[in-house]
């Protein structure tokens, strides 16, 4: 048995599937919806950085605890980040005095 | 005149496939949705993405505006790109489309079988179109907010201000009463002034939130102004009365004798105004400044001083 010692910087969109324990098909639809980020290489095929395994993990909570649909996640993604930014900048803020 | 290549306001390339258009269609619309971006040229924007989707995103549709260009829908079925083409440049004259309120029918897409079907319409078409296929009735529009810079003169006297709100096709001028007195942050709101409603419904508000500029003589605190009062050392030190500039106009500072630097003098009333109770102060900030290059006079004249004088400014008492 053989273990890899560095993990691939990036994943296919199956091996992304697996680690998110999704349908590749569901995949493919939350890159169209824009919810996930993912490069597509010259031949077409979608590659995804290790972040966004928790970026879809998210998209699960989310959906799950709040009956979102697919798109809407990706709105409440958009927003909550934008809390984030706005967040930090007022901590900042605050601790610079 | 709004944009009309529908592939540069998606940002795409005419070669992408339907998914990337509909993944830039999808984040532009979530950044640009008049409820989720408040700034007035959003909602234009926003039509703009939308009809350009709505375009591309058909690929029959699609293909006639790369055969026809934005006025694809004034050409009759059936037409040869070429032909159309040197008939149009030949009589000069263009005419535009619509903004595409016409067209019949709304997109519709699903992801996959199975999956969850939206219709662009229902989601969105009530905010802007009269057709509320959705059976949506009337729709306020959104409240909207911009900004507006005003130096310090200008917030304290208020007055008339005209102002360029929003981009593109529907970019207005607005006359705008400010009233006397506003503050950093400050909310003006314009009734019905923000985006549109659908169907007769009334117009959202437009917020104009208040920046002052930085100004190289007035620091505002609140409604209070500070000033630096520049002292020579013998006025501060005998006592003297001098001009300050207030926005208003000069006044007149009695400066103790014996004032060293960071002693406030406060004019009390003649900061800003408030239109809603008192009147914030004005602060006159005592700075001391020496002769940068004194004459023999005045050299000789800080020698005796210093020859004669017990003070020392560093022994705490």
């Amino acid at each position: 048995m053989t273990y890899a010692l560095v993990r691939a910087p990036r994943l296919d969109l199956e091996e992304f599937a697996a680690t998110a324990g999704l349908h590749p098909d569901l995949v493919r639809r939350l890159v169209v919806l824009g919810v996930l980020d993912a490069t597509r290489d010259s031949a077409g095929r979608l590659w995804f950085a290790r972040s966004q395994l928790a970026v879809v993990a998210r998209i699960q909570r989310l959906r799950a605890g709040f009956a979102l649909n697919y798109a809407a996640t990706g709105l409440v993604i958009d927003l909550l980040d934008r809390i984030a930014v706005l967040e930090a900048a007022m901590r900042r803020q605050r601790l610079g005095g | 005149m709004a944009d009309r290549d529908f592939y540069r306001i998606l940002g795409v390339p005419r070669t992408a496939s339907q998914d990337e258009i509909q993944r830039a269609y999808r984040k532009l619309a979530r950044e640009n949705h008049p409820d989720v971006n408040a700034d007035p040229g959003a909602e234009d924007r926003f039509k703009d993405i939308s009809e350009a989707y709505k375009v591309l995103s058909d690929p029959q549709t699609r293909h006639r505006y790369d055969a026809f260009g934005p006025d694809f829908r004034q050409v009759p079925e059936g037409v040869d790109p070429e032909t159309w083409r040197r008939a149009r440049a030949g009589a000069g004259t263009r005419s535009r489309a619509g903004a595409g309120a016409g067209q019949a029918g709304g997109a519709r897409f699903g992801f996959g079988a199975g999956g969850e079907e939206v219709d662009l319409d229902e989601l969105f078409g009530g905010l802007f179109g009269g057709r509320s296929a959705g059976g949506w009735g009337p729709v306020p529009g959104a409240d909207q907010t911009a900004e507006i810079e005003l130096t310090v003169q200008e917030a304290y006297h208020g007055g008339q201000r005209s102002m360029t709100i929003g981009s593109g096709s529907s970019q207005r001028r607005l006359e705008v009463t400010i009233p006397p007195g506003v503050v950093e942050g400050q909310r003006i709101r314009l009734g019905g002034q923000g985006g549109r409603g659908s169907d007769g419904a009334p117009a959202g508000d437009l917020f104009l939130v208040v920046r002052i500029r930085p100004d190289r003589t007035f620091r505002l605190e609140g409604r209070d102004i500070h000033v630096e009062l520049r002292l020579a050392p013998w006025e501060a030190a005998l006592g003297t009365s001098v001009a300050v500039p207030t926005p208003d106009g000069e006044a007149k500072v009695t400066v103790p004798a014996g004032t060293s630097s960071g002693k406030r003098l406060r004019l009390r009333g003649r900061g800003m105004p408030n239109p809603r109770g008192q009147p914030g102060d004005l602060y006159a900030d005592a700075r001391i400044v020496v002769p940068p290059h004194p004459t023999d006079a005045e050299r000789e004249l800080f020698e005796r001083l210093a020859a004669n004088s017990q003070f020392d400014p560093r022994r705490r008492h």
